[in-house]
């Protein structure tokens, strides 16, 4: 099999775990896309992009989850469970390891730097950017 | 010591066209794409690689950093070509050239030999132009 057929078949997994992420599923469904074995996935995926197939939709949850707390108004369980998590628990931990706060915090945190309701604050993004488009000195 | 880069800046005409471009066509992956204060929309995109690098797709809008001339001025020169977008790799230019052009892409210079590996050039929707090297 050619490296670049290889690469179609993972990639075609890792599409897989990014258009379902937010459904409860098996990433063996996702090694199944790709027509490879878990382990295999799980080895060949992280050697080409830097990060485990579970990492990666860890990644994709906590982002969507991060977004959802400051531009929607569901309560931490609604957002746990929108972004395919059953137990809060497991959530709520997993987003203070990625984030180095719980969520209701960053919820807290943004809103109250924030000037308008469901906006990011101008702290959310490099000061450079902020400067150069919005040009309002962040503290 | 600087490790690596984390964001760079691709100006382009309109945010909804060129989030299409480089997510549907090139085959990036969204990195953030929030509303902020003010109205900006901070919208950045990655290849699917172990890159740290995000682009940010920035519209040129009379704001604080352009008057409406000058913004105007750079939307001219984006349409006219006049910026480059940077360099994407790829472990094979002639099978991503040929993939890229099937969805559409423009391309101004098939994969050519040079020095430094196997290159394409193309043009993303708004006018800024991209190669598109295998080392």
């Amino acid at each position: 099999m050619t490296e670049n057929s290889r690469f179609k078949r993972l990639s075609s997994g890792r599409d897989y775990i990014a258009d379902n992420y937010l459904e409860s599923f098996s990433l063996t469904d996702a090694a199944n896309n790709s027509f490879m074995s878990p382990f295999h996935f799980s080895r060949i995926f992280k050697e080409n992009y830097g990060e485990t197939p579970n990492e990666f939709l860890i990644r994709l949850r906590i982002e969507k989850a991060k977004q959802m707390l400051i531009t929607e108004n569901y309560s931490v369980s609604e957002i746990c469970e929108r972004v395919g998590y059953m137990s809060l628990g497991s959530f709520s931990s997993l987003f203070l390891k990625h984030v180095g706060m719980p969520p209701t915090s960053y919820r807290r945190t943004l809103w109250k730097l924030s000037s308008e309701p469901f906006r990011y604050p101008l702290q959310a993004i490099p000061a450079c950017y902020a400067y150069h488009f919005l040009r309002k000195p962040v503290n | 010591m600087i490790t690596s880069i984390a964001h760079a800046t691709i100006y382009v005409l309109n945010q909804d066209e060129a989030l299409d471009f480089y997510k549907n066509k090139l085959g990036f992956e969204v990195g953030d794409d929030m509303k902020m204060e003010g109205g900006f929309r901070w919208l950045t995109v990655y290849p699917k690689s172990k890159s740290q690098l995000q682009l940010v797709l920035a519209e040129p809008k009379e704001g604080p950093m352009f008057t409406k001339d000058s913004a105007e001025k750079i939307r001219s020169l984006i349409e006219e070509g006049a910026f480059g977008a940077g360099v994407f790799e790829t472990e094979n230019c002639q099978k991503t050239y040929e993939e890229l052009v099937a969805k559409g892409v423009e391309f101004i210079q098939p994969p050519t030999e040079q020095l430094y590996g196997i290159e394409a050039m193309g043009i993303d929707n708004s006018g800024n132009w991209f190669s598109l090297v295998q080392r």
